[in-house]
């Protein structure tokens, strides 16, 4: 059984984020980590691997650090590594990103598509959906069960206010959800290895993907411009005892803020 | 064109909400809206959505008795196609991030996911939605057509019904059972009735300060009274305390709501990359320098467990009038 992991290295969650003077870049702290979802991702390709022999293949599509995410998958046991770095493929939206990942996956006959749920640095959880769309195959989101047999596979997914078990065919796309498993930690010898892995790179030309159907120029949403958040004002502490404040907090939240 | 999606008898508010939206795009004279509805609809659900919209589709292929993000796709596009829709608009529920990617992909557009605000006097129109757990706004607009959002549930307001209800109208998209490659096998529903944390109005959520699970009893307490949904951190969800579907923050659940009470939670990122759209927040922590009290509107310094008894107290007195 061939699966493809797609996996991003994302800025670490407490990283500085800050707006660059253009208003269109952002300035981002070097400090970064695997996505968590796709942990669990990579996690249960190597138990699919370990009951179904084939080969787990993680791919990823960026530049600069990205390729540690994939050394990451490499050190908790996958097989090999494709990076997609190419100055085209940079500042992409979901559409853009899900064709150049399409592409690169449709070289070789694939059985299963894992990605995590979404990334939490862009939180757009499109490109595995998208992916599935434009390879015409099926998918299903946010899983956290996965057993695959027979050309199969049956996935749970919790949904909100229960739970659904769906049967797909083979070749489908499997979306990660917290709760799928426990990520491994990597052994050493799986770092050691990771290391002197050799990631083959593919760039836009060897998709057949022209400047206009790649990163920026290939987006169908563009970014207008970033900005920060509103700032709440400052903590207004209640004081008094306990008890005291409880009657004041229910006064503020019942006749100031009228949302009780 | 609006997504309308439903749970048992309720449209989910999020669908009124944008049909409110919508309804106002259409008071304007630059649009005119409809409302799509795939598979089995209720008469209840029927009626309700007749007050928030001119016109409704009701999808009636047999195959969307049951969600396929597969079949979902193709019946919205293929309706959004036959109608010429410029604009689609869902709620960023679970069902609508799943599936309207698809949709953006047999139209040949993009999508802008879990957006939180519109601006529609603009030319062209732009979308403001959260990045980085929402630290960072980024305002989008799209070089393709039509426009596909997804929006936060409670980022709009749900406005007043119609005077005069509107019209309902059937669609075939044609789609038979060979398109799709997924079946539906099981479907157990555990809370049924429950609001989804996702579109609570009012939260009340617990973290580490508890102590021991059976204290949860004292956040169940204050959210029963009020009629809140209940919530935790992942500290709490991970000791198994609650159950996952509670969990709010990054690798949980993204919490929007009108009023939300933080009892013995730190302020670790994680979880405050989930609720910081809150609009009311009160954080009671008997640390003075727990994070949660700078992303608070009020904070109370103090021991939960003689807080919350209290609160509970109080406000069953004032609500009992």
């Amino acid at each position: 059984m061939n699966v493809v992991v797609l996996v991003k290295q994302i800025p670490d969650p407490e990283a500085l984020v800050a707006i660059g003077g253009d208003g269109v870049s952002l300035d981002i702290e070097q400090k970064f980590a695997l996505n968590l979802f796709d942990e669990f991702a990579i996690e249960e390709a190597l138990r699919i691997k370990a009951k179904h022999p084939g080969k787990v293949k993680v791919m990823a599509l960026g530049s600069g650090k990205t390729i540690e995410a994939l050394r990451t998958g490499i050190a908790m046991g996958a097989d090999e590594a494709v990076l997609l770095e190419d100055e085209a493929f940079l500042d992409g939206d979901g559409y853009a990103t899900a064709l150049a990942l399409s592409r690169a996956i449709a070289k070789e006959p694939v059985d299963i598509i894992l990605c995590g749920r979404q990334a939490i640095d862009a939180d757009r959880g499109e490109v595995g959906q998208m992916v599935a769309q434009l390879l015409g195959l099926p998918h299903v989101g946010g899983i956290v069960k996965l057993d695959v047999a027979d050309g199969k596979a049956v996935a749970e997914v919790a949904v909100e206010g229960g739970k659904e078990t769906v049967q797909v065919q083979l070749p489908a796309v499997f979306t990660a959800q917290k709760g799928l498993n426990e990520p491994r930690v990597p052994l050493i010898t799986g770092v050691m290895k990771a290391m002197k892995v050799q990631v083959a790179r593919v760039k836009a030309a060897d998709l057949g993907l022209t400047a206009d159907q790649t990163g920026r120029p290939g987006s169908k949403v563009k970014v207008v411009q970033y900005s920060l958040p509103k700032k709440k004002p400052a903590v207004q502490i209640i004081p008094g005892t306990p008890a005291e404040a409880a009657v004041e907090a229910v006064r503020i939240l019942m006749d100031v803020e009228r949302v009780l | 064109m609006v997504f309308v999606e439903a749970k048992g008898d309720e449209p989910r508010k999020v669908s009124l909400e944008l049909l409110s939206e919508a309804l106002k795009l259409a008071g304007s004279g630059r649009f005119c809206m409809e409302a799509v509805f795939l598979g089995k609809l209720s008469g209840t659900v029927k009626e309700k959505v007749l007050n928030y919209t001119e016109k409704l589709i009701h999808v009636t292929d047999p195959v969307l008795e049951n969600y396929t993000a597969e079949g979902y796709a193709l019946a919205l596009a293929g309706y959004a196609r036959e109608a010429g829709a410029k604009l689609i608009l869902a709620g960023a529920t679970q069902r609508g991030r799943d599936f309207l990617p698809r949709v953006a992909v047999l139209l040949e557009t993009g999508i802008a996911s879990d957006v939180t605000a519109a601006n529609w006097d603009k030319d062209p129109l732009t979308f403001v939605r959260p990045m980085y757990g929402g630290r960072v706004l980024a305002e989008v607009s799209f070089s393709a057509s039509p426009i596909i959002v997804t929006t936060r549930p409670n980022s709009f307001a749900v406005g007043e019904p119609l005077a005069q209800k509107g019209e309902l109208a059937e669609f075939q998209a044609g789609i038979t059972p060979a398109q799709l490659k997924t079946t539906v096998i099981k479907t157990e529903e555990t809370t049924l009735g429950k609001v989804d944390l996702t579109e609570a109005d009012l939260i009340v959520a617990g973290g580490r300060g508890l102590k021991a699970a059976e204290n949860f009893r004292l956040i169940e307490e204050l959210a029963a009274t009020i009629g809140a949904t209940v919530g935790a951190t992942r500290s709490i969800v991970d000791a198994k305390w609650r159950d996952q579907a509670d969990q709010i923050g990054k690798s949980g659940k993204t919490v929007s709501p009108k009023f939300y009470l933080g009892a013995g939670i730190s302020g670790a990122i994680h979880h405050i990359m989930g609720m910081d759209t809150s609009k009311v927040v009160l954080a009671v922590n008997n640390d003075p320098n727990a994070i949660i009290f700078n992303y608070a509107n009020y904070g109370i310094v103090g021991d939960l467990f003689e807080v919350l008894p209290a609160m509970t107290e109080e406000l069953r007195k004032r609500r009992g009038k």
